[in-house]
């Protein structure tokens, strides 16, 4: 069975503690551009935790959102590409050939989530930072865009390893860095064709939400919005 | 950027007289560093090491950790996979094949953290490759503060360091080693105070800005348990915090939030109420249904109201607070003194919000209420701990499902006697050690330094910095020059954790008994050596009952001592011997017990009579200084500790979003009365000193509170932390919490003034979902 | 005025090809150092990374791409205006086709190169064009960066041929003028061209087939330059108005830019005789309606967006008509109908002078308005937690390459001018052989002359 892989992140649970964002730079390579860069507006989070305030002092609430690629469906960042360096795969995901892109930026344009990033320059890392890099997730040139793969490299390691051992993955089996981390397990990976996959069952959640699901990009992550105490005042 | 290429020598070697032999060997280094430093291949110039045997190449093992960076004590694996580095065995330089450590993930099996890690524990891959760990053994050359260091063999370091503690010796003055650390735990800590012990020096402090002993002094007090609280989020209907960063940097974050997780959405159709009590949104009071912004330091007063109303109401009856409760002066009499009504005003919460509070609390059961970070950080830090204490006890959740649980404990066996400090009038904290330092010349002649921080974590009025310049000789034992390594004459940088033997016993998190265990996940890759491996060949080589009491070689030996008596007292049913113990401890991260079993309740341990209402005391003049100054740990550099990694300083901070700086927090309309504005440069002025830092607007704190994050403000600390933005810290008055005189951190008062533009490196665009401007139309 | 003899015609427009004047290699020495500037700027840009230019996150285009929708909005000028004008048979058109058509040419390549120079890989530029290659890949012909690649080919192609053809006579005619290897460039320019009657018929078929050939081109390529907005969903670039939007934008700095050329050939190469002022109010009464046209087409845009009220939009509405970007978008309007509507509407200020200033501040609005098409929208597109935090600020590099390609067309078209009549010379006596066939006085002149 061909997988479609799908993330559902529970905002009633997100405390915003960007264990997710850290994550993901350790696994997947994402170089640290240093402050006069930052400021530049050139660091790069491939996941990011949006925090709004809501009311004025002091009926002050606050949300946490973590945003990372939502792997649309109908993605606007891949027909804009003239490379195809971001293209669909066969398994739904929004795949990134970093050899391939040229860098346009037009991806990046395209994208509503404004999850692309693009290397101005080359990543340096002062060694031996070097050596924290993960040999299975390519380093990215200068004038290469990037974004959040799903980590698309624990994916494939899960399918062959499924398949050398001739059997099905089991949900969960999979599991991206930032999921892997989230402390609150406030996002879910898995299998979005197997309807009893705990994604799949999450996602049929009345508190899911498409992030900007009115532009039609038909994203693969489901937002489960922030609940409210029901409780009273005496039992 | 590109490097250029080309070589670039450096200065390879201290020799004076250059024989033909020393220039070959010369040149040879000097080429090896052009072609670190410029684009040849390494390959070529450099030595190749034999490698690593048990590596299969791209297939990764992950082996056991343990994480250093909080006090949580979060077990580790750490996936480990073969990579070429440049490393130094034996002095020589070389290339070799090796297993190294390429990402951390929690353990699955630790009790504590569940396989989960905080955004720290992730990054803590990177002190290991820190480009600015310390590499050798480096001896003083310039003056104290300078930061000159001169690399010096092992051999000598070590010769240097037994000279000076044989001296003592010879001239019997033992008691004036002292030894000043982070807080340790585990046979670590067993080491260094057996040391202590041995040695006949003063016991071991211990230093940490963030430190429980105010909760520990009240839970001692309360309940007989001098510990921090397991808190059991995930059974819990109904969670106030008054202060505690429970989610982000307080007790055991990870766990806390693994139960906070399960408390939102973990029960079906069950889902508890969280109100945080501060002055200020942190990352924690963020995912609080309710915000209530109380004044700076009426927590306990605040308690002690709902719990007037509880009694008031009959909504719990007040014997059920048992001791933690009699504590409280008035408390048979209902805690009249803390009606409602009569301390809105002072709290600045209005008394319905009090009594609604308390009714939901206690209609909610389970319910629990936590206390720490600011809250007791007060000089009536103690007041508070104990009357949030008083009300857990009221709310019957002590011991219970759903509230505050004790942790049973493995203790490393003590190794020799350790010293009575109140015979020797010695040292005990870090005030006392500074006391002793400045009272009299000589009170202290050498001192052992691992890996606290004191210099950047008090305030100038402590006197550290003068105190650490009075003693004659430092070694330190820590990986990185920070603002008090730099007073170090010899430097013995010790492994990082992932090269070493960890042990640790953390005191919450879980209510199992958890005796953490690792072995090196990877080979060091400088020439460093493990601090304990070190403190055991200086013992062996200074010799006679020193040597005794520490009769190891090595410190894993030590370690296997210890979970042999481990294994003893606890392991018999999950291993056939200690031996196979012992391994199996190694494979899964440590040895915990089987069920989750908290401590039973025991009367608490006071001497005091019944606690009355105790004020927060702040320096500074309201009208010269009108704001309350509120430091808080922060998210990714937690107390400053970790500002040196660049992912800590790259991923934005939760709520402001500032990258690589730091900022200073105010109330929207305060500025806008003050005609601040967004990223103005302010002076922060207490009556301690003046720190500058850019503005950041926020509908998320009170209006007479600004509050900084703690971490920023190095002086001297690694490429990536040094002189950049500012240390809280440095401006703290020395106000201590009565009773227990651990620092009042948020006790200070300041004033502000607008010096210029500043900036803020800012992540986030938009405070608001819905942005003011579209929100009229 | 008096009228000139053939003769004279050929003086007049064939000196300004032989030598060069002192204010010439002056002029010539500071263009060049700009396009040297310019070059070193591109140089730095690839050998230390595109992040030496201003470009950030989400403004991840800025002054480079703005640069291309000008200049490929200024190349209307030539070749669509002299088209309609050469099939309307409006005969003033006869001095100005070939300066609009050369501005055309150049502004072409000029633009062209940007998309090339704002590349995070520019030395993979050609993995654009689709050719068999090694990497077994075509590009994606579902981008508007390909509909672009093909569109600014097409109309280039288009362009050359349509400047080209008219040249030929004129370059059989510098031919028999001249000697030695000048000569001989210029019998192979000449294309074998005597003036045989077939020829001429022949020339004047092609001329009407590539005139009526190129008005679809050109509307085709800035559509298309407009759907590489129109086509992305972000907020107010994803616009139905875009197409004609930008084609009348082009047009108008168009003619913006051809009114400017022409009043300064008309001084640098004493052309007073020839560029006429009748010339430019004519030209003056169309950059009028088109002014007239862009004030439409804004007001269309903006009052469907800000009476949808759409959040997204009325982000970056708010933000250029009152927030950060209004002082621009203030100048915009300002440049673009404020000061040239009543230069170009009341007809005592439609001379010279005033048509002049007038096209000045359009070309200067113009490339204002193309900026704020594109910086505003990414600044503020969607999420705004992701909204820009440091404000897009172009740097030295992005100031340098932009003042060079102005400095470029401006070098292209001095040296064009010395190898090239910059008016037609057979076109002109052919206007006024028509002429002459009617005006008899004329006609006995011209005899009288020639005896
Ligand atoms: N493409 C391609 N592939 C080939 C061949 C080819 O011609 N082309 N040739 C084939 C042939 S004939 C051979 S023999 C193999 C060779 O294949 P490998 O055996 O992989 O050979 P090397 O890469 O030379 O060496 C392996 C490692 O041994 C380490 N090493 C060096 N000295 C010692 C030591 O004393 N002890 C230990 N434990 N390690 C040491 C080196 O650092 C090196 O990393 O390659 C085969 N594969
Ligand atoms: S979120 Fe953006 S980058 Fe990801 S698939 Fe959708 S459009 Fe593409
Ligand atoms: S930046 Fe790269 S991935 Fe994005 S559209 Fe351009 S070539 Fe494609
Ligand atoms: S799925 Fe992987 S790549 Fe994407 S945000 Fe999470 S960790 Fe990063
Ligand atoms: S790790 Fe989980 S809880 Fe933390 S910010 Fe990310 S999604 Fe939220
Ligand atoms: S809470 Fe974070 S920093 Fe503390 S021990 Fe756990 S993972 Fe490490």
């Amino acid at each position: 069975m061909s997988h479609q892989w799908g993330m559902v992140i529970d905002l009633d649970r997100c405390t915003g503690c960007e264990a997710c964002v850290v994550a993901c730079h350790a696994e997947n390579n994402i170089s640290t551009v240093g402050d006069d860069q930052a400021a530049r507006g050139r660091a790069k989070h491939w996941i990011r935790v949006e925090r709004y305030y809501e009311g004025d002092f002091p009926d002050v609430k606050v949300k946490f959102m973590p945003v990372l690629c939502q792997q649309c469906d109908a993605a606007p960042c891949e027909p804009v590409c003239p490379t195809f360096a971001s293209y669909h795969t066969s398994e739904g995901l929004n795949g990134q050939v970093y050899n391939r892109c040229i860098g346009t930026r037009y991806c990046a344009n395209a994208c509503p989530y404004n999850v692309r990033f693009f290397n101005f320059y080359n990543p340096a890392w002062e060694k031996p930072l070097h050596l924290q890099l993960n040999p299975d997730v390519s380093v990215r040139s200068e004038g290469v865009m990037e974004k959040c793969t799903f980590c698309v490299q624990r994916i494939k390691a899960g399918e062959i390893k499924g398949e050398a051992e001739k059997r099905e993955l089991k949900d969960g089996e999979i599991q991206p860095a930032c999921v892997q981390s989230c402390p609150t397990r406030a996002m879910v990976f898995g299998d979005l064709n197997d309807p009893h996959s705990e994604v799949s069952r999450f996602a049929r959640s009345n508190r899911g939400t498409k992030l900007l699901g009115e532009l039609g990009t038909i994203p693969k992550v489901t937002y489960l919005q922030k609940d409210s105490w029901h409780g009273a005042e005496d039992a | 950027m590109r490097s250029s290429c080309g070589p670039k020598l450096e200065a390879a070697g201290k020799k004076e007289k250059m024989e033909r032999r020393d220039f070959l060997k010369l040149s040879a280094i000097g080429g090896a560093t052009a072609a670190l430093e410029g684009c040849g291949n390494p390959d070529h110039q450099l030595i190749r090491f034999v490698p690593e045997e048990d590596l299969v190449p791209g297939i990764a093992t992950w082996k056991p950790s343990i994480c250093t960076l909080c006090p949580a004590g979060c077990g580790l694996i750490v996936r480990v996979m073969q990579g070429e580095a440049e490393v130094v065995r034996n002095g020589q330089l070389g290339v070799i094949k090796m297993g190294l450590a390429k990402k951390l993930e929690g353990n699955p099996a630790h009790p504590i953290n569940q396989g989960r890690l905080c955004p720290r524990g992730q990054a803590g891959l990177q002190v290991t490759y820190h480009p600015d760990r310390i590499k050798n053994p480096l001896a003083r050359t310039g003056p104290r503060g300078s930061g000159q260091f001169q690399e010096i063999s092992w051999d000598d370091a070590t010769k240097q360091l037994v000279s000076h503690l044989s001296a003592l010796q010879t001239n019997k003055e033992e008691g004036r080693l002292a030894i000043l650390t982070s807080p340790l735990r585990g046979q670590r800590k067993s080491l260094v105070d057996g040391f202590a012990a041995a040695f006949k020096g003063a016991p071991p402090v211990e230093f940490a800005f963030l430190d429980d002993s105010v909760i520990q002094s009240a839970n001692s007090w309360s309940f007989g348990h001098a510990a921090l609280p397991t808190v059991d989020l995930g059974q819990s209907n109904y969670v106030i915090s008054f202060g505690a960063d429970f989610l982000g940097t307080w007790n055991s974050p990870v766990a806390q939030s693994i139960g906070f997780g399960q408390m939102r959405k973990g029960r079906p159709g069950q889902r508890a109420k969280f109100v945080h009590v501060e002055a200020r949104i942190s990352q924690t009071a963020a995912s609080a249904d309710e915000w209530i912004p109380a004044k700076p330091g009426t927590e306990g007063v605040f308690a002690l109201a709902l719990a007037n109303v509880m009694l008031r109401e009959k909504l719990r009856p007040a014997a059920a607070a048992g001791p933690a409760g009699a504590l409280i002066a008035g408390w048979s009499e209902g805690l009249p003194d803390y009606a409602p009504e009569k301390i809105a005003a002072q709290i600045g919460v209005a008394a319905e919000t009090i009594s609604r509070i308390a009714r939901e609390a206690a209609a909610n059961s389970p319910a629990v209420a936590l206390i720490g970070d600011a809250a007791t950080a007060q000089t009536n830090g103690l007041f508070n701990a104990l009357a949030v204490n008083a009300l857990n006890a009221l709310l019957g959740n002590v011991g219970k499902p759903g509230g505050l649980l004790f942790s049973p404990v493995w203790q490393s066996p003590p190794i020799g006697k350790p010293a009575s400090s109140e015979d020797k009038g010695l040292a005990v904290s870090l005030e006392k050690l500074t006391e002793r330092i400045l009272s009299s010349p000589d009170a202290v002649k050498a001192l052992l330094l691992y890996n606290a921080n004191p210099v950047f974590g008090t305030p100038p009025g402590s006197r550290v910095r003068e105190a650490l310049g009075k003693v004659p000789f430092i070694a330190s034992f820590g990986s990185f020059i920070d603002e008090t390594s730099t007073f170090a004459d010899l430097i013995l940088p010790d492994h990082s954790p992932l090269e070493s033997w960890l042990d640790d016993s953390p005191p919450s998190g879980s209510t199992r008994i958890v005796a953490s265990l690792a072995p090196p996940a990877m080979s060091p890759l400088h020439n460093t050596r493990s601090m304990p491996d070190v403190l055991l060949d200086v013992t062996h080589q200074l010799g006679g009952d020193l040597a005794k009491a520490l009769p190891w070689k090595t410190y894993d030996e030590a370690l296997q001592a210890a979970f042999t008596a481990l294994y003893k007292q606890q392991g018999t049913k999950t291993a056939k011997d200690a031996d196979e113990f012992w391994a199996k401890a190694q494979e899964q991260g440590g040895w915990w017990s089987a069920d989750e079993k908290p401590s039973p309740a025991v009367t608490g341990k006071h001497s005091a009579g019944p606690v009355r209402l105790d004020l927060p005391q702040f320096d500074g003049n309201p009208d010269e200084f009108p704001f309350h100054f509120l430091p808080f740990p922060s998210q990714l550099q937690y107390d400053g500790s970790l500002a040196h990694l660049p992912w800590m300083q790259e991923a934005p901070d939760p709520l402001s979003t500032v990258m690589w700086g730091t900022w200073i927090e105010i109330n929207m309309q305060a500025a806008a009365k003050l005609g601040i504005q967004q990223g103005d440069l302010l002076e922060v002025a207490s009556q301690h000193g003046k720190i500058q830092a850019p503005a950041l607007l926020s509908p998320g704190i009170a209006p007479d509170v600004v509050a900084m994050p703690i971490g920023q403000g190095h002086e001297n600390f690694t490429r990536f932390a040094t002189s950049r933005g500012a240390n809280p810290i440095s401006i703290l008055s020395t106000s201590s919490v009565s009773e227990v005189g651990s620092l009042a951190w948020a006790a200070t008062r300041v004033k502000l003034t607008p010096v210029g533009r500043g900036k803020p490196i800012l992540f986030g665009g938009s405070l608001r979902e819905v942005p003011p401007e579209l929100q009229h139309r | 005025m008096a009228q000139k003899t053939p003769e004279q015609i050929n003086d007049d427009l064939l000196r300004p090809l032989s030598g060069v004047s002192a204010r010439y290699l002056i002029i010539m020495a500071c263009l060049v150092a700009v396009v040297i500037a310019a070059a070193f700027a591109f140089g730095w840009q690839v050998y230390n990374g595109i992040g030496v230019a201003g470009l950030r996150r989400p403004v991840f285009w800025g002054f480079y791409i703005t640069n291309f929708v000008f200049w490929i909005g200024l190349s209307h000028a030539g070749t669509l205006i002299s088209a309609i004008l050469r099939l309307a048979n409006a005969t003033w058109r006869r001095p100005v086709t070939r300066c609009a058509e050369v501005i055309t040419v150049f502004a072409l390549c000029i633009g062209a190169t940007f998309p090339i120079i704002h590349l995070g890989r520019p030395w993979l530029a050609f993995w654009l064009a689709p050719y068999p290659s090694e990497r077994g890949i075509w590009p994606n012909f579902r981008s508007p960066l390909l509909w672009d690649f093909f569109a600014i080919n097409t109309y280039l192609t288009g362009s050359v041929t349509f400047l080209l053809l008219p040249m030929i006579p004129d370059f059989a005619l510098i031919r028999d003028r001249s000697s030695g290897w000048k000569k001989k460039i210029y019998t192979v320019l000449a294309l074998g061209w005597i003036g045989t009657p077939r020829q001429w018929h022949r020339l004047e078929k092609a001329m009407q087939i590539m005139a009526v050939a190129i008005i679809p081109v050109a509307v085709s390529v800035h559509s298309i330059v407009s759907w590489d907005f129109a086509m992305a969903p972000v907020p107010m670039w994803h616009s139905t108005i875009f197409a004609p939007y930008f084609v009348a934008g082009a047009i108008f700095s168009g003619i913006a830019a051809l009114i400017l050329a022409m009043a300064l050939l008309r001084k640098f190469l004493h052309l007073e005789e020839y560029l006429l002022p009748i010339h430019f109010e004519n030209l003056g009464k169309l950059l009028l309606v088109m002014s007239l046209l862009w004030v439409y087409f804004v007001f269309a845009e903006r009052l469907t967006s800000w009476y949808g009220n759409e959040s997204s939009e009325m982000a970056v509405f708010w933000m250029t008509q009152r927030g950060s970007f209004s002082p621009l978008f203030w100048t915009m309007v300002t440049c673009n109908f404020l000061i040239p509507f009543p230069l170009l509407a009341i007809k005592k200020f439609r001379t010279i002078t005033g048509t002049a200033i007038a096209s000045f501040t359009v070309v200067i609005g113009m490339w204002l308005e193309r900026f704020l098409i594109i910086v505003p929208s990414l600044s503020r597109k969607y999420m705004p937690y992701a909204w820009v935090t440091s404000p897009y600020r172009p740097t030295w590099v992005e100031i340098t390459i932009t003042a060079g390609t102005f400095a470029a067309l401006g070098l292209l078209y001095m040296l064009f001018s010395k190898a090239v009549p910059i008016i037609s010379i057979w076109e002109l006596k052919w206007g006024r052989h028509e002429e002459t066939v009617r005006d008899p006085v004329l006609a006995r002149r011209d005899e009288e002359a020639m005896a």
